[in-house]
């Protein structure tokens, strides 16, 4: 009698342990995974629609992106002079083009190019004047030491960098400026970041001649 | 002995060879003049090899040429103050400007800030910058800058250190701080909050903001000012911006420079000292003598076009060393309102812009120029 | 049994403060022994500390016997046979091992070209103490084979039992640096070879024509110096036939270089690790560049790094230095104020008079730095560890320091990695000692860590902040 009272008793612990798990595995949701969305049932059951999901899936990206405004291109444009990219209206004028499968330049080609390109210094802009965005732990973005990117040298890489001890390109003296002056941690070389940092110092050094190795 | 190969250290050890057969040639009156002359020499601009062996007394306590009668004070500048648990890198800097005062013997008359206390005028930036400076030994006169006004108008920064505008008289030289970073309203229009519109003064390169000036009312005060003043009075000018026009991106301008030097024209000299670059800086038009103060927290670059002839570029600053390019100074006042500019730079020699360099255009004992571009 | 106790632990190379002895127990830790071998060690150990007491007696050498002589070197004659060893005689005149001959070309000055007889002569006079006043001192005295060719001790011994100020550096690869001194005051190994020979805390002569004099009776010598370079004994080929000798004293072979040159086995993880924070947060490589065509962990440049600032007010002792030089601006006196006067502390300043140099001393050789103990100019920083501790809170505050020196924020973990790669960059031949010298540091630095500042280190506390406060 006793021995079945313990098992039944037994049974009734795991019965309701499992519930307890069950319940709380269910509720307990990782806050960014699964886009809030209560549970895998929720959604087999139809209670979330498609558009339930990319809505919860944009409210996290947005969270982790902050919000950019629609014009940013433009408002950065007008807090930072930048360098236009090269004029490539020239594609269009005269015959050159024609027979050539390749070389059918048009209008759309040359603004769609202008316009890209422009995008991602402007990136690289907004990048460099932004501490945050550099991931600095001090406050400090790019231009404090160099407005308008002044005192950068792109074009003297790549050389000797002496704070290095060894030969650098562009993207490793960022990094290096990164990791000391502005206290952050470094990128990867193809970090998106980093390609729009480069675009931008590349950029407004438009005009100035290669000299690799000049110190 | 011969090598090869001219090490740096053979060349020096011909320099020094040669400076002590000279040394033995001079009586001791030569000598001191010598020591002198070269105090104004040396350079922090790089033609003089870094092992070159240049006389130099420490530039504190530096007997002025001429012999007039004169006084000192010292000068920190351009702190650019977060607070110690977000940067502790400036805060340290500041510190170090105000152990090197302390340090002088003998002590300046009063040591005065050029403005850029803070980094975003907050309370507790300029709070922290108080507590700093409080540390010295002498008086204090503290100028506004841009990075200190624009969070809230000058608010914290007027409650904590008083007028922005002002003038005094010391031992008969007449000086005059002026609130010179004035910009007009951009930010109403645009519908930026407070902060919003400090950071886009903060921002050196930033477009959006205005030209700085001094504005119609603080050139009324100060032609008042001056009036009851002798045209061959010494006159010292503090300012925040220049006073006169080098490049307008980075607001290195000032957009009324023209009406404010109209006013300081009929004076015999006049010395305009001024912050907001953060280098060495030196110029003069007609009898104005402007100098640019160092800052502690971080060196500009030169600017690409507007640089005054006048001016020997400091070489470019290593970034390993985030205080290279950057010091603090004094001023050695003359009764004539001429002034000898001391330079301290941190590991660099001390670099002194003399009166006679000043009065005779750069002809005498100027800074020997760089072999290097600056920027 | 007391013998076989003693006899495993390792040859003890003692490393000395100040002339007292003091004994850091290498070998086997107590761990593994039984308790009668640690009796036993405890006994050795006692009987080891009281012999080394009165340390001036040949052959109380643990293990491997060294023969000792004056000052604490070991007997000049054992000295002689061990360099042999590393370098053989044969090879002395040729190119060194790992340079590239046309390098080496810039290394050897015209008037005093790599010949055996040279080598020959400047070994000679490197071990003969004939060149110091009391005949006590050679050059080998401060600089000792047995030593990593260093004393090994804070501050050197002269005649008299004088202690000079300064550490004396290693003379492994003097050859490759652009000058000689911690201040840098001579510009070749030739020029640098006289000057302690005149030194009067170090080698005691009046004048170069004395310490020629003291060897010129020697026939051997005379027909030495005629074989050398055609003259008759004098100071300066003294000088000449030195710095030949210490060209051969090329040691670069270390495991480091191998892992560079590509085998990757060559150090450990952690090695691997220390490297790359030498690169990146420690800060390191900027002034000690370190890659395959600069071995040497050197820029050559003088830097201040607070060491001497924390024994002393700078500020005041650059006023009187000052001073004291425009009364006299000789050489002499120069040299005088630079090593036996407190002026010694500010460095380079005393060669240059540049004020930015106040208290500036060469940056170190970082090659074979694990057997070079201990560390800085004045010998005042013990172990690896303590180094790591003096940059992980940014050096020392004072009105002349290297604005390079920032508070690092390392975590001990990346300490114990960056130290580990520097005892990588001790030469092969010298691995013995090296392994030696890691386990008598750990074991000081496990016991104590005075230049340990964690608040400074995390910029929790800054550096000025002290010394402003009113």
């Amino acid at each position: 009698m006793r021995k079945n009272t313990r098992s039944v008793l037994l049974a009734a612990l795991c019965a309701a342990c499992a519930a307890v798990l069950w319940a709380t595995y269910n509720y307990s949701v990782a806050a960014d995974c699964d886009a809030g969305i209560q549970s895998v049932a929720e959604v087999a059951a139809g209670k979330v629609g498609g558009k339930g999901l990319a809505d919860a899936h944009m409210d996290q990206w947005k969270r982790r992106n902050p919000v950019r405004s629609k014009d940013w291109v433009a408002e950065e444009k007008e807090r930072h002079k930048i360098q236009p990219p090269a004029d490539n209206s020239y594609l269009l004028k005269g015959e050159q083009g024609k027979g050539h499968s390749y070389g059918q330049y048009t209008e759309l080609d040359i603004l769609t190019w202008s316009r890209e390109t422009e995008k991602m210094v402007v990136e690289g802009s907004r990048i460099f004047h932004s501490a945050t965005e550099l991931g600095s732990t001090v406050a400090v973005s790019c231009d404090m030491c160099h407005p308008d990117a002044a005192n950068t040298h792109p074009e003297t890489y790549p050389k000797f960098q002496a704070q290095m001890g060894r030969v650098a390109l562009l993207r490793d003296m960022i990094n290096w400026c990164i990791e000391h002056p502005v206290r952050g941690k470094r990128f990867e070389a193809d970090d998106p970041k980093m390609r729009a940092l480069e675009a931008y110092i590349f950029a407004q050094r438009k005009g100035t001649p290669l000299n690799y190795g000049k110190h | 002995m011969k090598p090869r190969h001219k090490s740096v250290e053979t060349r020096y050890m011909e320099e020094r060879q040669a400076f002590f057969d000279d040394l033995k040639k001079l009586d001791r009156r030569s000598f001191l003049k010598v020591s002198a002359a070269a105090l104004g020499i040396t350079a922090a601009n790089g033609l003089v090899a870094p092992t070159s062996f240049q006389p130099v007394k420490l530039a504190y306590g530096a007997t002025p040429e001429g012999g007039e009668k004169s006084f000192r004070f010292a000068y920190i500048s351009d702190s650019h103050l977060y607070e110690k648990d977000v940067n502790d890198r400036f805060a340290r800097s500041l510190m170090r400007a105000v152990d090197d005062v302390n340090r002088l013997e003998p002590q300046p008359d009063f040591v005065f800030y050029g403005g850029d206390l803070a980094q975003l005028g907050q309370a507790a930036e300029l709070e922290l910058g108080a507590q700093i400076l409080k540390n010295l030994k002498v008086p204090l006169k503290i100028m506004v800058g841009e990075h200190d006004w624009y969070l809230d108008m000058g608010e914290k920064w007027q409650a904590l250190f008083g007028k922005p505008t002002e003038s005094w008289d010391h031992k008969g030289v007449h000086f005059v701080k002026l609130l010179s970073v004035i910009e007009e309203d951009f930010w109403t229009a645009r519908g930026m909050k407070p902060m919003e519109r400090m950071q886009t003064v903060a921002g050196l390169d930033n477009g959006v903001q205005k030209p700085f000036t001094v504005g119609p009312d603080q050139r009324a005060w100060l032609k008042k000012d001056l009036e009851k003043l002798a045209d061959d009075a010494p006159v010292v000018v503090f300012s925040h911006s220049p006073l006169y026009k080098i490049y307008k991106n980075w607001n290195f301008w000032t957009d009324d420079a023209d009406e404010v030097q109209a006013i300081l024209k009929r004076f015999k000299n006049v010395t305009v000292i001024h912050g907001h670059t953060h280098q060495m800086l030196t110029n003069r038009i007609g009898n104005i003598h402007f100098h640019g103060l160092l800052a502690t927290a971080w060196p500009w670059p030169y600017a690409p076009e507007g640089m005054p002839e006048l001016t020997v570029q400091m070489t470019r600053p290593d970034p390993f060393n985030p205080q290279d390019g950057c010091g603090d100074g004094e001023v050695c006042v003359y009764s004539d309102g001429m002034v000898d500019k001391i330079h301290n730079f941190w590991n660099r020699n001390p670099v002194t812009v003399t009166r006679a360099y000043m009065s005779s255009r750069g002809r005498q004992s100027g800074p020997a120029k760089p072999n290097r571009p600056a920027y | 049994m007391i013998d076989r106790g003693v006899r495993d632990t390792n040859r003890a190379l003692h490393w000395r403060g100040n002339g007292r002895v003091k004994l850091l127990e290498g070998g086997r830790t107590s761990k593994g022994m039984s308790r009668r071998a640690k009796t036993v060690s405890a006994v050795g150990a006692t009987l080891l500390a009281v012999s080394l007491s009165c340390a001036t007696q040949p052959g109380d050498w643990l293990g491997r016997r060294v023969p000792q002589t004056q000052h604490g070197a070991a007997a000049m004659d054992y000295q002689a046979r061990e360099y042999d060893k590393l370098i053989p005689p044969a090879d002395a005149a040729q190119v060194p091992c790992r340079i590239d001959p046309h390098i080496w070309d810039a290394f050897v000055p015209a008037d005093n070209k790599m010949t055996v007889e040279r080598v020959a002569l400047g070994k000679k006079l490197f071990f003969d103490k004939r060149l110091s006043k009391d005949g006590t001192v050679s050059c080998a005295t401060c600089h000792d084979v047995t030593r990593a060719f260093t004393d090994q001790r804070p501050t050197s011994e002269g005649i008299g039992d004088k202690l000079g100020r300064r550490n004396a550096p290693t003379t492994m690869n003097a050859v490759l640096l652009q000058t000689m001194f911690l201040d840098g005051r001579s510009p070749t190994l030739d020029h640098q070879a006289t000057l302690p020979i005149i030194n009067p805390i170090e080698m005691g002569f009046p004048d170069g024509e004395s310490a020629a004099r003291a060897i010129a009776g020697d026939v051997e010598y005379q027909q030495m110096f005629k074989k050398a370079y055609g003259r008759e004994v004098n100071y300066e080929d003294i000088g000449r036939a030195i710095g030949a000798f210490e060209r051969t004293m090329v040691f670069l072979d270390s495991p480091f270089r191998r892992y560079l040159e590509g085998d990757p086995k060559a150090i450990s993880a952690d090695a691997k690790e220390g490297w790359r924070l030498f690169n990146e947060k420690a800060r390191c490589v900027s002034c000690h560049h370190m890659s395959l065509s600069n071995p040497l962990g050197t820029d050559n440049r003088f830097h201040n790094i607070g060491v001497s600032a924390r024994h002393q007010d700078f500020e005041e002792l650059a006023r009187r230095g000052l001073k004291a030089l425009q009364e006299d601006p000789s050489e002499r006196r120069l040299e005088e104020l630079a090593l036996n006067t407190d002026m010694s502390e500010l460095g380079r300043f005393m060669a240059t008079k540049n004020r930015s140099d106040i208290g500036a001393f060469r940056t170190s050789m970082l090659l074979n730095v694990g057997i070079t103990p201990p560390y800085m100019h004045d010998g005042t920083v013990t172990t690896l560890w303590d180094v790591m501790d003096h940059y992980n809170k940014g050096g020392e505050a004072n009105l002349f320091l290297d604005g390079g020196m920032e508070p690092l924020a390392l975590t001990e973990k990346e300490i114990d990695q960056v130290v580990a790669f520097l005892f990588t960059l001790t030469d092969l031949r010298f691995a013995e000692e090296n392994q030696r010298q890691m386990r008598l540091q750990r074991a000081q630095a496990l016991k104590s860590r005075p230049l340990r500042d964690d608040q400074t280190a995390n910029r929790k506390k800054l550096a000025f902040e002290d010394r402003i406060r009113k």
